[in-house]
């Protein structure tokens, strides 16, 4: 733990210093790419938390963000106050979340792991195709949720509230999880069953409660990422979240070792700067026109080639790694 | 039995199908012999009665059904599974492409190169993703598609940028006729190298390993050894179905080849059949076939007016009704069309439909090996 937690702090801190005194363009793609990875890290925690608790990578959780998005633009577009339309976007996320959980998750509590993921991407599929079906294949665009832009900057940068707001909350939500699983008796209620499901019935752990529970959070956290990222986009679509930031979020959750919740958070982060580094520079759009699908593809080469378990991970462990 | 495995630990182990023939009559085996005789004339005349556009729609349902064999190998055999299975089939078709427009090469030589790149391809993705015991060959191929998607199929020295790369067809088999036949030969010797695939000590390998990877790996079969010889014969396959698509459209672009078609070789797969090759090739001509055949059988009318389905035209239909398939294939039938095909397909062969014996051997997890 401590030699590759001081290992990559270092590198961070190197990366970090360099891109602020290479000069303004270091120091703006710094500061998008810490937003940026915000988002992704958002996502990556709900990731995590059902890879956590059931093993499985959730293609579904892209969607879980593009239909709260979908629901908080219909409602807000119909004049319900901003925070209410909020709320109607995480009620409809997690209601998808429940209803995945009932009709494809708990269905498929005994088929292999590799059955469930297709099923986790068949939700997916579904829910994008449900989008174009009843909402067309066009742009949309979504009121923020603080409008100001011109009160904090950073570097001689302005970042808007919005932007502060999905840092802030990644950092509280990576907390309050993290929390979650090592204090609560439901938190460490999952955990053991994802370590022994037999032992953990046998405890009186209700393995089914324990899937509808999970489920629910993740919907929830990723109706979260979605509607507060997506006013930051350029209009949103059907399969907004999945395409923009699920494959993102999937290489910072595999950064930060698949199972924590911190390293989520970390690993989103670094995607995010690796990302905007490579973005801005013309060495790299010059040459690799798709840079940023290249950079993300080599990210996550690179980590499960060098350090598989992840940057954050305590040890060598197939993926069932503590906190 | 297909298995030697002895002891009282063991692994689940479904023989072949008891072939106990039954005596059909003499009218039974007209009726047999007339079903047989117009699947043969719909596989390999009825196509001789189209012509141009029709018929390269043919041949891509054929070559469809190795891109499902492909996948099948990793989702049926291997327990895993690609998520950018596109970009395998894409390179192929540009490497095939490439060879021969650039290089010069002949048809065979491009083909070979193709599935050779294709092979190694999926060996270098396959052993990344298998420094981690999991499903990370899922993610891996993901964000492979992807950056084969935004910039490797647009490094136009390669591809041709946007106007994309010519891919003549092979002077022997100039005429659309003929490269349907040759895309049926090549769909036989996949359905041929699947079969003894499956019909060796690999394929036994690969079936306890799906059932129960420690076992397996205690009576000495290395998990990581056949899992990844079934992802580099999936790229093999994957690559070679490229090439013959490059050679059928005779112009490869990369707009070909999107996330989306990922999904689609999934939905294909797993609604045909898993572990069945009849089944696979079925569904996969299926999906191939299904936008064409939504249009001739005028299909579209009777789906716009389902009352509960309001304005679902027929371009979105698929999008919608694919995945509620997958998602019912997998939650409620999880044989796929394979689980109507095989009574048919053994009353087609005169046997007496008898439920398949399996052999469940008992299944024990070794002791002391918990929580591991």
């Amino acid at each position: 733990m401590r030699k590759g937690l001081v290992t990559s702090i270092a590198l961070a801190a190197v990366a970090v210093g360099a891109l602020l005194v290479e000069g303004p363009r270091g120091r703006q793609s710094l500061v998008i790419g810490l937003v940026a990875g915000s988002g992704y890290g958002l996502v990556a925690l709900g990731l995590v938390l059902v890879y956590k608790s059931s093993g499985v990578f959730n293609f579904a959780q892209g969607e879980f963000g593009t239909i709260a998005v979908f629901a908080l633009w219909g409602a807000h577009s119909v004049g319900v106050p901003y925070g209410l339309a909020m709320i109607a976007g995480l009620v409809a996320a997690l209601a998808s979340g429940l209803a995945t959980e009932r009709f494809v998750v708990r269905p498929l509590r005994d088929a292999p792991r590799v059955t469930l993921l297709v099923a986790t991407a068949g939700v997916s599929l579904l829910a994008i195709g449900v989008e174009i079906w009843l909402g067309e294949a066009r742009l949309r665009f979504v009121a923020p949720a603080l409008g100001r832009f011109d009160r904090v900057s950073v570097f001689g940068f302005r970042v808007s509230d919005q932007r502060l707001l999905v840092i802030g909350t990644l950092a509280l939500l990576a907390v309050l999880v993290a929390l979650f699983f090592s204090r609560t008796n439901l938190g460490l209620g999952i955990l053991a069953q994802s370590e022994n499901p037999t032992a953990a019935e046998l405890m009186g752990i209700s393995a089914q409660r324990l899937s509808m529970y999970t489920w629910a959070a993740a919907a929830v956290l990723g109706g979260l990422g979605g509607i507060l990222t997506a006013p930051l986009a350029n209009g949103f679509g059907p399969g907004f979240v999945t395409l923009s930031t699920l494959i993102p979020a999937f290489t910072a959750a595999v950064l930060g070792g698949m199972t924590s919740l911190p390293g989520a958070f970390v690993g989103g982060i670094v995607v995010g700067v690796a990302e905007s580094v490579t973005t801005s520079y013309p060495v790299f759009t010059d040459h690799f026109p798709g840079s940023r699908s290249v950079v993300i593809f080599v990210l996550l080469v690179a980590v499960l080639t060098l350090r598989p378990e992840g940057l954050l991970a305590p040890r060598a462990t197939s993926g069932q790694g503590a906190l | 039995m297909t298995t030697t495995l002895t002891g009282r630990d063991s692994v689940v182990v479904a023989p072949p199908a008891d072939r106990a023939v039954g005596r059909p009559s003499a009218a039974g085996w007209a009726a047999r012999g007339a079903v047989g005789a117009a699947l043969f004339g719909l596989v390999f005349l009825f196509p001789l009665t189209r012509s141009g556009v029709d018929v390269n729609i043919y041949t891509e349902a054929v070559i469809y059904a190795i891109i499902g064999l492909s996948l099948n190998v990793l989702l049926g055999y291997a327990g895993q599974i690609s998520l950018g299975h596109q970009a395998f089939v894409g390179v192929g078709a540009f490497t095939s492409a490439y060879m021969v427009t650039v290089h010069e090469q002949n048809f065979v030589a491009a083909v070979g190169i193709a599935v050779a790149v294709g092979a190694a391809q999926a060996l270098i993705l396959g052993l990344v993703s298998l420094r981690v015991s999991g499903l990370y060959f899922a993610l891996v191929s993901l964000a492979y598609g992807s950056m084969a998607e935004e910039w490797l199929f647009n490094i136009s020295s390669l591809t041709g940028g946007g106007s994309g790369q010519p891919a003549p067809k092979p002077s022997a088999f100039a005429t659309d006729h003929r490269y349907y036949y040759l895309c049926l030969a090549f769909l036989a010797l996949v359905l041929f190298l699947d079969w003894r695939l499956t019909s060796t000590k690999t394929g036994r390998a690969l079936l306890a390993l799906r059932s129960n990877p420690r076992v397996a790996e205690s009576f000495g079969a290395s998990v990581k050894r056949y899992t990844l010889l079934a992802f580099v014969v999936s790229g093999a396959f994957a690559s070679l179905a490229g090439a013959l698509l490059a050679h059928n459209t005779t112009r490869v672009v990369s707009s070909q080849f999107q996330f989306q078609l990922a999904l689609l070789f999934v939905i294909m797969t797993v609604v045909g059949g898993l572990r069945s090759r009849v089944g696979v090739v079925v569904g996969s001509a299926f999906f191939s076939l299904a936008s064409y055949l939504f249009d001739h059988l005028h299909l579209a009318r009777a789906v716009g007016a389902l009352p509960f389905l309001p304005n679902l035209s027929p371009d979105i239909a698929p999008l919608v009704l694919g995945p509620l398939l997958l998602l019912f294939t997998l939650t409620r039938h999880p044989g796929g069309m394979a689980e109507f095909l095989d009574p048919f397909q053994r009353w087609l062969l005169g046997e007496r439909a008898k439920p398949r014996r399996t052999v469940t051997i008992d299944l024990r997890e070794p002791r002391g090996s918990n929580g591991a």
